[in-house]
């Protein structure tokens, strides 16, 4: 099998898992009992926590866990949303989010909020001019995705955020990081609050956490514990799993960053040999996503040829199955390129002779297709 | 000519020891070495100043902060000419289109022979930060920045700014105290200061399961854990006390249950001490703070040891000894609510002023000495190391 869809979802590393397993078997008491089971895995949880907080640079009342990204951008943005409506009604984002973020914006136009969409230049950075326009006295939250998940394009957090605060000390900002940690070097303190989640990582699924700066304030949409932004007995197993997770996705970034810069320049020059393919890539694309249109033949069909030779890649986001990639969209506003993107995303753990072996079958695939898909144009 | 970026350390108050300087000087040593044992340093040191010279001074100097016996933490530079020419060279590419403001240079000549006073090498000196400073100017009296010019027998060292130190005695210079640990938040408080001054502790703690919980033990542990940071590491002795507790309870008029309770304390940890070569006791108790420690009672309990007590936190109020802890770390800790040994079997009345024909009285009514024996036979001992890894495996 040659795996190439790791910024979907990651394989759980080995220690991980490990760690997992065994928080599962033998700290069996709830972390909130009195007995001393309980109290031995409260103190597995403090630590697990610490650590996070201590790798984020963070304080640990600053943590909060969630089931994954989805769940910490609802909680950042509805929390915050219903928490400050009395200081505005405003909420600006990019358009390179995440798509639950744009679910979540409708949500919230339901409540009487209004969403602005801040524009990006054609390297798909945030137009500072554009932001600075956007932000309004009744502004209360941005939220902008650290690093894309269909280009990769990583976006300057922190210059980002001393615009917003010189326009409007109030306003805050939220950053999706999911897509960043573990690949390029982030400061939780760019942002106010930041989302991240364990399954990219190589941790397990299930569960991600909200950075949330302990000089703001939101409302919990879990209810269940008076003073908790996220009630419910905390799966130790995970926190665990995903502290750890954390832990080897920081140290190793830089080690893991190399590896995939050469395995990126290798599939850069192979594939900008096909003259109908376009990649979509711009000069602030991190090394770990490769994205190209096909342009002539349907994702759909060469997604499944490739599967056939137990090769996986993937198209647009898992999360938006189907549609348009509406970052190509907002990148390039181009219909067909946005219509036929597929995403390569690599990883430390991939071989140049996997990269080797799926660059063969992507020629004799895409060949085959080509004879056909000029039907299909 | 080759130019070192290191710490230097100011002894202070160990300076005015003659007699015992050496002893204290390798203590302090030995003491840092503990401090920094993971990191990469070297340590050179004379009568008058210890430079340590690492990688990671940034490191070095934030652990430096917990320990005790340093008068000052300098960061500086150090070089191996004396030549006045050759500083003045120095101090200029130190100080050349930095802003300086009001500055004062002041010269310390440990090698007597040197050809300049003090005053004129400052004077000399002054002359070249006026020059090469964006803007500068003498000011003697309130300077904003403070430059430190050293020149001993075959180096120079030229620092700007100093961080304090905690001051005191190095840990361990003046021997040992038993630290009777409660949970609460003047005990540690006690143990900090009692380390001030030199004395390296162990922890005495009396748990009564199942009337107090394993959390309430692991409190005392992280509590012990935390006062550690300033001295490495720390023995702790954890004494079951239910037996006693219990027949405390059952055959004591209860207005006396806490002092009695407190007797039988002092007398075990008296014991544990001896047989530590610990020549104190130190607790945290405060005068008149509860009914155990009005005068009368602090009397009655004292009465049953022949060491002294030392109670660090006596004449303090309780903000004070909060404020102590919050600064030391400990409060957070201390205010988790578990029961401990002391609070568990509280009376509604306890006595204010006990009588000691009393306590005589009522201690005859039970076989404490064999109970006080199985106690100290059964004690747990546990060394407990500053920032402990835990659960390393899974993490």
């Amino acid at each position: 099998m040659i795996y190439l869809d790791y910024s979907a979802t990651t394989p759980v590393s080995k220690e991980v898992l490990d760690s997992y397993i065994k928080v599962t078997k033998e700290y069996i008491g709830n972390p909130n009992s009195l007995h001393s089971l309980g109290t031995r895995s409260h103190e597995l949880l403090e630590s697990a926590t610490k650590q996070i907080s201590e790798v984020l640079n963070i304080n640990e009342n600053e943590i909060i866990y969630t089931s994954g990204s989805t769940e910490a951008n609802n909680l950042a943005i509805i929390g915050y949303a219903i928490k400050n409506m009395k200081k505005g009604k405003n909420i600006v984002v990019s358009r390179l989010e995440h798509p639950s973020v744009y679910v979540i914006c409708d949500y919230l136009k339901t409540l009487g909020f209004t969403i602005t969409y801040v524009e990006n230049t054609k390297e798909g950075l945030i137009d500072f001019e554009d932001l600075r326009s956007k932000i309004k006295d009744d502004t209360i939250l941005v939220s902008i995705v650290a690093v894309n998940s269909e280009m990769g394009i990583r976006q300057p957090l922190k210059t980002i955020r001393q615009i917003i605060k010189k326009q409007n000390e109030a306003t805050i900002l939220h950053s999706d990081m999911t897509q960043a940690i573990g690949k390029v070097n982030i400061n939780m303190h760019d942002a106010d609050m930041a989302t991240l989640s364990s399954h990219k990582i190589y941790g397990p699924k299930g569960i991600g956490m909200l950075y949330k700066s302990e000089k703001i304030n939101i409302e919990s949409l879990i209810k269940g514990e008076k003073d908790s932004l996220r009630s419910g007995t905390p799966c130790l197993p995970l926190v665990v799993a995903f502290s750890k997770a954390i832990r080897l996705a920081i140290t190793n970034e830089t080690k893991n960053e190399s590896v995939v810069k050469m395995l990126n320049d290798k599939l850069t020059s192979t594939i900008a040999k096909y003259p109908k393919i376009m990649i979509n890539k711009t000069n602030y694309s991190i090394p770990h996503i490769f994205n190209l249109s096909l342009m002539s033949i349907r994702p759909e069909t060469f997604i499944h040829a490739l599967e056939k030779r137990d090769i996986y890649v993937g198209t647009n986001t898992a999360c938006s199955k189907g549609g348009p990639s509406s970052t190509i969209i907002a990148v390039y506003d181009d219909e067909k390129r946005a219509n036929t993107s597929i995403r390569i995303s690599l990883s430390h753990l991939t071989s140049f002779d996997d990269l080797n072996k799926f660059l063969y079958s992507f020629d004799i695939v895409y060949n085959k297709l080509l004879e056909l898909g000029d039907e299909n144009e | 000519m080759k130019m070192n970026k290191l710490i230097i350390i100011k002894y202070g108050e160990l300076t005015t020891k003659k007699g015992n300087i050496k002893f204290f000087i390798k203590t302090l040593k030995k003491n840092i070495e503990v401090a920094l044992t993971d990191l990469d340093f070297k340590i050179e040191y004379d009568n008058g100043r210890m430079f340590i010279s690492s990688e990671t001074l940034d490191e070095v100097r934030d652990r430096l902060k917990y320990v005790f016996g340093i008068h000052e933490i300098v960061e500086g530079y150090e070089y191996d000419s004396i030549e006045i020419e050759d500083i003045k060279e120095n101090l200029k590419s130190l100080v050349t289109d930095k802003e300086i403001g009001s500055f004062k240079v002041r010269t310390k000549r440990s090698f007597k022979a040197y050809p300049l006073t003090s005053m004129e090498i400052s004077k000399i000196l002054g002359g070249v930060v006026l020059k090469n400073a964006a803007s500068s100017k003498v000011d003697v009296h309130d300077p904003e920045t403070l430059i430190d010019v050293e020149i001993r027998s075959n180096k120079s060292y030229i620092y700007f700014e100093s961080t304090p130190g905690l001051h005191g005695y190095p840990v361990g210079v003046q021997g040992k105290g038993m630290l009777m640990l409660s949970g609460g938040i003047d005990s540690p408080v006690a143990g900090f200061l009692s380390m001030k001054r030199g004395v390296r502790i162990e922890g005495i703690y009396f748990e009564s399961p199942p009337h107090t919980s394993e959390a309430a033990k692991d409190k005392v542990k992280s509590l012990t854990r935390l006062l550690a940071n300033y001295s490495g590491y720390i023995r702790l002795h954890v004494i079951n006390f239910t037996e006693i507790q219990e027949a405390i309870y059952k055959n004591i008029p209860h207005e006396y249950l806490i002092t009695i309770m407190r007797r039988m304390m002092y007398r075990i940890s008296e014991r544990i001490a001896h047989k530590n070569n610990a020549k104190i006791i130190i607790n945290g108790e405060s005068i008149g703070q509860v009914a155990s420690q009005t005068l009368t009672s602090m009397a009655v309990i004292n009465e049953v040891v022949r060491m002294p007590v030392i109670r660090p936190v006596a004449c303090l109020d309780k903000l004070e000894i909060i404020d102590i802890s919050k600064k030391i770390g400990t409060y957070e800790t201390s205010i988790l609510p578990f029961e401990d040994c002391c609070t568990i079997f509280v009376p509604d009345h306890p006595v204010i002023n006990p009588e000691l024909e009393k306590c005589l009285e009522y201690e005859k009514m039970i076989d404490f000495e064999s109970l006080i024996k199985d106690a100290i036979r059964n004690e747990e001992v546990l060394t407990i190391e500053k920032d402990e890894k835990k659960f390393e495996d899974l993490l």
